[in-house]
């Protein structure tokens, strides 16, 4: 499977009356827009804005982050199974504006917190203050039951980078990356000595705020799926997670998983890179067990040597993290794990309760319980309403001069634990 | 002279140059200046701060009057109000060490003044403060006073600053087992990958995350008929005869102690209490029992359910104790109830 | 197969039929799960959810399954470990009423899902 992404470098979002890219500056057509994504009835009102890097703009609360991209060859465009008819992801040609993304704003319960500082020690936390941000707030009709909302304003998002995604179909990129992987009998002939690599990829998949979707599918429903790894990176999979800020997989993240980008840079080199197993997170203790050995069977059947392990989200995941630890290692294959942590407020607590010998080798996204200290915007992109939300967490979070103390799980993207953030925890 | 900080010092008999074992029951006393380590440690501060004085005591005058010596050394400490507070360092030396540890930390929460010390990784006085002050680690003899105090001074000096302190490994203190949330050059996935590749090749590397991994003790076979059984009775509880005849210490116990209750049917008060500093002891003292359950051990002899309550009782106060102490206390004990044929054990813990 | 719902969600206690009501809070419902736990009922469902906002919520819903002389380990480990994370998070958090109906929807429905991805087994 052979896949080029053409990167088109974005230094700035314009709104405007039709959409295109200019000289690396995206205009949006703004009405155009909004139009489009009312072409789904149960939208009431859509708000358009623009949040770039160092500007005092706050977004919250943020429901999902996507890239907006255009396939120019191969498959579908879109999100096959989802925007669009059913395709093959992986091949072909995809242009991506590079350093744009939509970000969705929707409240479908009172309590989604997820924040994005566009400046200041807020953007530090966040990887999405480096990227300029097309906000898209999405209104339902009245009446809409809450799994409705929930598909309504997902799939807005989906439809917004899609439609802006269409202003690269004829630019040239500054960049094209290919990825190619052969079948592993190819790869395993030119490679013979070199160990083989899986990464294991659990994804939140328990209901209403908490759900993954491949190809459309709820993964839920599914036992442990095999993928190439260019399927993902070209839009196979998207998030339902409302919740979970500093440690869900947004799209956009999806789109560019980090440890898939990471072992694909070794494949050949130090590895050979055999592909991605979706790991569903179930709630029953009868789902983690067998999805935890599903996923080991599949990593023996294809001769593993060595995973990557990432876990989405924080309490019942962590149970399903260390049984896929435990298994793979009395199995012979050799784990590192990517997680976040809580060490409580001052770091004084101990990680991880859930302790297992067998998880020697572990990354730390960051401490869940971290305080950072947001300063007060000037301009605040969604439900002002939630700031009660993230300033209502203990006695004394919301401070005199109108900054507030959060603790960083409300922050998108803080404590990634795809290591798709800069963050970690050391012992001090 | 004003930007010049105030260290105030704190040494044992020994190093205040008092004298050895003998002098070991002074109680405390301010000196003004520097004495023993304190010299070499201001020569360290290059003239950025100031030793404005010593407090000397003896190790077994400390330990064997802690709540009395802590205020008296907190009274002297606050009027001298220093910018940082520096003891030690104690090296592998027990009762210093815990001398040390517990200054430091009373110092440290009570008086909100930053404190640095110096211990070897194994003293028993290590584990009740490095949460609490700055621990550097040092060898485990008084030769490492050389290498101990600049790392001893340049912490004391970023202190009384107000200048950040950075790793444990950079400065050479002992974690104090606090996470810091830290933003760094590479972001995890690339960590992750680079972890993976050096496990592959059997390189070393290190963890981000250090799970807490328990000592795994295979339990003793089940006692196959209790009613010819002899158990024995032990605590962490700190009851002791009345008068603590061992001086077992209240709190980070340097030793255990056995007593003879082959003629007792209970450990009753007064002429048992408890000695432990780690709990409010008054439902203790009225009625030992409640720690260490003697009375229920003879009953059950008594009955006919266990077949002897063993002659001696065993004892030691498990509050700051070391892992390492423990071990050693356990050992022991254990050899001399297994050579004794005791079929069983009590552990009471609080 | 009956299962057994230990919750203090008022709106699963209205519709679901072998309910356990705790009267209290998220912590005790999680108390009372473990000492039925430790009785020897094995755990069906994680006590916890999968995100920190849910950790946060002031209801709490746990399935139950099947009761023997013996004790589920594996059920207690979980049972208690997850007792231990959940008193690390809110140790200095206020619980938050604000989003009462909202947070007991979301039990609710999370609950739903874990019961429909439980297959039938006897």
């Amino acid at each position: 499977m052979k896949l080029e992404i053409g990167r088109i470098y974005i230094k700035d979002i314009q709104l405007g009356k039709e959409t295109s890219v200019i000289d690396g500056v995206l205009t949006v057509d703004k009405q155009g827009l909004i139009d489009n994504l009312k072409e789904d009835g149960r939208i009431k009102d859509i708000l358009i804005d623009v949040a770039r890097p160092g500007e005092k703009v706050r977004i919250i609360p943020v429901k999902d982050v996507i890239e907006p991209r255009v396939k120019i060859q191969g498959g579908n465009n879109g999100f096959p199974g989802v925007t669009s008819k059913q395709a093959q992801c992986g091949e072909g040609r995809t242009h991506v504006l590079y350093g744009a993304a939509v970000v969705t704003v929707g409240d479908i319960v009172g309590f989604q917190e997820g924040v994005v500082d566009m400046w200041g020690e807020g953007a530090k936390w966040t990887p999405f203050s480096k990227t300029y941000n097309l906000t898209v707030d999405i209104q339902v009709v009245a009446g809409l039951d809450p799994h409705t909302h929930e598909e309504t304003v997902r799939i807005a998002g989906l439809r917004a980078s899609e439609f802006i995604g269409l202003a690269g179909e004829n630019v040239t990129p500054d960049e094209v990356l290919t990825f190619e992987i052969g079948s592993m009998f190819e790869e395993t002939t030119k490679y013979p000595d070199l160990p083989k690599v899986i990464y294991a990829e659990m994804n939140i998949t328990q209901g209403l705020l908490h759900d993954t979707y491949i190809y459309g599918v709820n993964q839920s429903g599914i036992l442990p799926a095999l993928l190439h790894a260019n399927e993902e990176i070209d839009n196979a999979v998207i998030s339902g997670n409302c919740v979970a800020a500093c440690d869900k997989i947004t799209t956009y993240q999806h789109q560019n998983n980090s440890v898939i980008y990471d072992l694909y840079a070794q494949h050949g080199k130090e590895i050979n890179f055999l592909g991605v197993i979706m790991v569903p997170e179930h709630t029953t203790l009868a789902g983690k067990v067998r999805a935890s050995d599903y996923t080991v069977k599949l990593a023996k059947m294809l001769g593993a040597d060595g995973v990557v392990v990432s876990e989405e989200g924080y309490g019942n995941p962590d149970s399903d993290l260390l049984m896929i630890c435990k298994k793979c290692e009395r199995n012979g294959i050799k784990t590192v794990l990517i997680t976040d942590e809580c060490a409580g407020r001052d770091g004084l607590s101990q990680p991880l309760s859930d302790t297992a010998v067998e998880a020697v080798a572990v990354i730390s996204g960051g401490n869940v319980s971290h305080v950072v200290t947001l300063l007060p915007a000037d301009k605040v992109i969604g439900n002002a309403a939630a700031i009660a939300v993230l300033s209502g967490g203990w006695e004394g979070s919301l401070l005199e001069d109108g900054s507030m103390m959060c603790e960083l799980n409300a922050v998108i993207g803080a404590t990634s634990e795809i290591g798709f953030h800069n963050v970690t925890c050391r012992l001090y | 002279m004003s930007d010049s900080f105030k260290v105030l010092y704190y040494v044992n008999q020994f190093f205040g140059q008092i004298g050895g074992e003998d002098k070991a029951g002074i109680p405390p006393e301010f000196r003004p200046g520097k004495i023993g380590p304190a010299m070499g440690f201001e020569a360290l501060l290059k003239g950025e701060g100031t030793v404005v004085g010593t407090i000397i005591c003896g190790d077994n005058y400390f330990n064997e009057n802690k709540s009395d010596v802590l205020e008296i050394i907190l009274n002297m400490i606050k009027e001298a109000a220093p910018d940082v507070f520096v003891a030690g360092p104690a090296f592998n030396a027990g009762r210093y060490g815990v001398a040390c540890s517990e200054i430091s930390k009373a110092v440290a929460q009570q008086l909100k003044i930053p404190v640095v010390t110096g211990m070897y990784v194994e003293n028993p006085g290590l584990d009740n403060c490095k949460a609490f002050a700055y621990v550097v680690s040092t060898s485990d003899s008084a030769g490492g006073m050389r290498k101990a105090l600049p790392s001893m001074a340049a912490l004391a000096s970023k202190l009384a600053k107000g200048i950040e302190v950075r790793s444990p490994e950079e400065e050479g203190y002992i974690a104090r087992g606090m996470r810091k949330t830290l933003i760094v050059e590479k972001r995890g996935s690339q960590r992750a990958v680079e972890m993976l590749l050096a496990r592959l090749k059997g390189q070393p590397y290190e963890t981000e995350m250090p799970m807490h991994v328990f000592d795994i003790v295979t339990p003793a076979v089940p006692i196959k008929n209790l009613s010819k059984a002899t158990i024995a009775l032990c605590t962490s509880g700190g009851i002791v005869p009345t008068g603590n005849p061992d001086k077992i210490q209240s709190a980070s116990a340097q030793k255990w102690g056995k007593y003879d209750i082959s003629n007792k049917s209970a450990l009753n008060a007064p002429d048992f209490y408890t000695t432990h500093g780690g709990y409010d002891p008054i439902y203790a003292n009225e009625m030992p029992d409640r720690i260490a359950p003697l009375d229920i051990l003879k009953e059950f002899e008594q009955e006919g359910y266990i077949g002897k309550v063993f002659d001696w009782f065993y004892t030691t106060t498990g509050t700051g104790t070391a892992v390492n102490k423990s071990v050693e206390f356990g050992t022991q004990i254990g050899a001399e109830l297994k050579a004794a044929g005791v079929d069983g054990v009590i552990l009471t813990s609080t | 197969m009956n299962n057994l719902i230990i919750t203090n969600n008022p709106a699963v206690a209205e519709i679901k039929d072998i309910v356990l009501f705790v009267d209290g809070s998220a912590e005790e419902t999680l108390i009372k799960a473990r000492d039925l736990v430790h009785e020897g009922y094995e755990l069906i469902s994680h006590p916890l959810a999968a995100s920190l906002r849910m950790m946060f919520s002031p209801f709490r819903s746990v399935i139950l399954g099947k009761k023997s002389d013996k004790v589920d380990i594996f059920s207690v480990e979980i049972i208690e470990e997850s007792i231990i994370k959940f008193k690390r998070h809110m140790e200095s958090r206020k619980i938050d009423t604000d989003n009462n109906d909202d947070y007991k929807m979301i039990d609710l429905i999370l609950l739903e899902a874990a019961i429909h991805e439980q297959p039938v087994t006897w």
